[in-house]
């Protein structure tokens, strides 16, 4: 950058003119500096730290690495565990399945349409979680008079206590969660399926190609990255699922939809075991770290952008 | 192979705002078993929708195409076996140069060993060998036409349709394509329908040529007939380079006059222009064909105009010299040691043998 001599202003104070010309823009930056210190970093920091003390607001013990050994003991942590990945797996690929069917349904209407169905898909995304468990709550209820009750009672079916028994109440949450918001999504891939050239197509066509193999062999290459953006916000999204949990099963019956994340907001504001529930939030960023680069790592190979 | 003919072929675009567009109004031509053929015009003539209805992607709003000796119009692209090399080349971006190459047989279900052998045989006629497991990205854009036209030979189709292949590509490159695109078409005995907005293309690449304009076929011809007997003003002044000059004159008798000269015209043309007279006329006559000097050879003195130069362009091998006749520009080709400069008066001398005559209102040559 300073190749050529300063011969218009004479290297005098060279700090001085320095600040006077970028001071500001430090100035501008320190903000947000400051709000990440403040409100991101020491958090994270004081958190790494208290998974190692016997926290207590008058004052903690040190107690080493005690937390993440009672942790790794305890069943319902592994019990949380299993659920969260059972979630994540029943969710995550049909989810991006569901997406993706409606794009492709939807890409295939007149603009008009497209925009109306672009619309309708978003809202949900506008709802808060809390609206939208409400209403499943309804839905889900357990007598004669739920509507989903109602709609399989249509076939004959006897009504289910979806949310109330071990055995359907995290498949419950699942289902809710594939029904659930698939806007975003949408909007990816019909912004990724209109940037596929026509003339892929139409080549396509020339080379005998079935619409089948148009799919499988084009379409569905060329959404790779859209698919494993998806698929990597859609995982780290599902690890941390809370809200639903929180406000339609309180983790139960019997730990059957305690998630991880539900585990730590029990175990630091039921239990008051801020250290624990330190130690717990710390696996579960390790965790989502680990998959997210293992996806990447698998997927990326032959995306092409 | 086989023969391709349009037979009353009409194409509108409707659209709900804007109305009914005529993008082809009323083709009509029959192109040979092995012809290269090439479509030439101005950009939003027609030409690539023609070329799409050939190839089925485009459905003609009326009249009849046909491949060989089937009449097509019903028939999806995968049916009418042709080929096709599009503009942008439309390569599969994330398969390498052989599934892209490949990719047509294979959805043909054709045997393994015969897909190789295809593959490699187009690999090895356009030269792709090195780069076979490379990607499109990875490709010059030479490379990539080269793919295209790849993928379309593996098939042995019976039409090879070009839109445009390679207007993609830099000068020198597009030279070296044209030649191996002819040697191509000699080599696969293949009917080509080619299109271009590029009459150098057109002339050094068809056997035949259609020029459009406005969705209307102007003429089918040979380059050289083209050249030398062009049906009206349009084909004139679209086919060669500088276009031919038009001239307004009035006839009276055996004598054109123009602003500022007039030629003496021999009996024979006089009457053949009899139904003009004292009426306005256009005079063509191309560039090369008029001179600056009394070079030996010039086989009439008669036809002189004494102007004066506004501009000399130096090309090397020629010179090209501007001067007016009343409010028209006109070029003369002229050997490159001829004396000329801004602003110097100047005889020209018009070879009367090349020239042609326009009807003003239709436009088109008056034979006479
Ligand atoms: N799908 C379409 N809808 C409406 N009008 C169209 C459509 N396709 C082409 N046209 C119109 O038809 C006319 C002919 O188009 P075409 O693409 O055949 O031109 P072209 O001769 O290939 O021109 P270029 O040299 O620019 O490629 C143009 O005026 C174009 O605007
Ligand atoms: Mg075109």
């Amino acid at each position: 950058m300073q190749t050529a001599p300063a011969q218009s202003r004479p290297p005098r104070t060279p700090m001085k003119g320095y600040m006077r010309e970028y001071g500001w823009a430090y100035l501008f930056i320190l903000a947000p500096v400051l709000l990440f210190l403040i409100f991101t970093l020491y958090p994270v920091a004081s958190a790494f730290l208290m998974s190692f003390q016997q926290y207590s607001v008058m004052g903690s013990e040190w107690i080493g690495t005690d937390n993440y050994t009672r942790m790794v003991k305890d069943e319902v942590f592994w019990k949380s565990m299993w659920n969260t990945v059972l979630f994540t797996v029943g969710t995550v690929p049909v989810n991006i399945i569901i997406t993706y069917a409606l794009s492709f349904f939807i890409f295939q209407m007149k603009d008009k349409w497209q925009t109306f169905f672009k619309a309708t898909m978003y809202l949900p995304a506008v709802a808060s979680g809390v609206t939208i468990s409400v209403v499943w709550l309804a839905i889900f209820d357990p007598t004669h008079a739920g509507l989903l009750n109602r709609f399989i009672g249509l076939f004959g079916f006897d009504p289910v206590i979806w949310l109330g028994k071990s055995d359907t109440a995290l498949f419950s949450l699942i289902l809710m969660n594939w029904l659930g918001s698939h806007g975003a999504g949408i909007i990816l891939y019909l912004a990724a399926m209109g940037g596929i050239p026509k003339s892929l197509y139409e080549a396509a066509d020339i080379d005998h190609a079935s619409g089948w193999s148009k799919f499988w062999r084009i379409t569905w290459p060329l959404m790779k990255p859209t698919t494993l953006y998806l698929l990597v916000t859609g995982v780290i999204t599902s690890f941390q699922v809370f809200i639903s949990v929180y406000l339609m099963t309180q983790g139960g019956p019997n730990f059957a939809t305690t998630t991880i994340a539900y585990l730590i907001y029990n175990t630091a504001f039921n239990f008051y075991e801020f250290g624990l529930a330190s130690a717990q939030s710390f696996v579960l960023a390790a965790l989502i770290i680990v998959i997210s680069v293992i996806q990447f790592k698998y997927f990326s190979s032959d995306v092409e952008y | 192979m086989a023969r391709v003919e349009f037979r009353n072929i009409r194409k509108e675009f409707v659209d709900d705002n804007k109305g009914t567009f005529t993008a082809v109004a009323g083709s009509n031509f029959v192109i040979e078993d092995k012809e290269f053929v090439v479509f030439v015009g101005p950009s939003g003539c027609g030409k690539t929708t023609s070329l799409r209805m050939i190839a089925g992607l485009e459905r003609q709003t009326s009249g009849d195409i046909i491949i060989g000796d089937r009449v097509v119009n019903n028939l999806h692209p995968k049916d009418r076996d042709i080929a096709m090399v599009f503009q942008d080349y439309a390569l599969y971006p994330h398969m390498t140069i052989r599934e892209n190459l490949s990719f047509g047989l294979r959805n043909l279900k054709k045997p393994k060993a015969y897909i190789e052998q295809k593959v490699a045989q187009a690999a090895s006629i356009l030269g792709l060998e090195s780069m076979i497991d490379r990607k499109p990205r990875e490709l010059s854009g030479g490379q990539r036409q080269r793919v295209a036209v790849g993928r379309a030979i593996v098939r042995d189709p019976q039409v090879f349709l070009f839109d445009e292949p390679l207007s993609n590509l830099d000068a020198k490159l597009r030279v070296q394509m044209r030649v191996e695109l002819s040697e191509l078409h000699k080599r696969l005995e293949a009917t080509i329908v080619y299109v271009t907005h590029d009459q150098v293309e057109a002339m050094t690449l068809g056997e035949r040529i259609v020029v459009m304009n406005n969705g209307i076929i102007q003429q089918i011809a040979s380059p050289t007939e083209l050249y030398a007997n062009p049906q009206n003003m349009f084909v004139a002044g679209f086919i060669g380079s500088p276009p031919m000059n038009f001239i307004d004159v009035t006839k009276e008798g055996n004598v054109l006059r123009m602003e500022g000269g007039s030629f003496t015209i021999p009996d024979a043309m006089a009457r053949g222009l009899s139904k003009y007279e004292n009426k306005p006329l256009i005079l063509g006559v191309r560039p090369e064909h008029i001179s600056g000097e009394d070079l030996p050879g010039t086989p009439n003195h008669e036809y002189t105009y004494a102007g004066k130069i506004q501009v000399v362009e130096h090309l090397g091998s020629e010179n090209l010299v501007y001067f007016r006749i009343g409010n028209r520009t006109v070029t003369a080709k002229v050997h490159p040691e001829t004396t000329g400069y801004p602003g110097m008066d100047k005889t020209f001398i018009f070879n009367f043998d090349k020239v042609h005559f326009f009807d003003p209102e239709t436009e088109q040559r008056i034979d006479w």
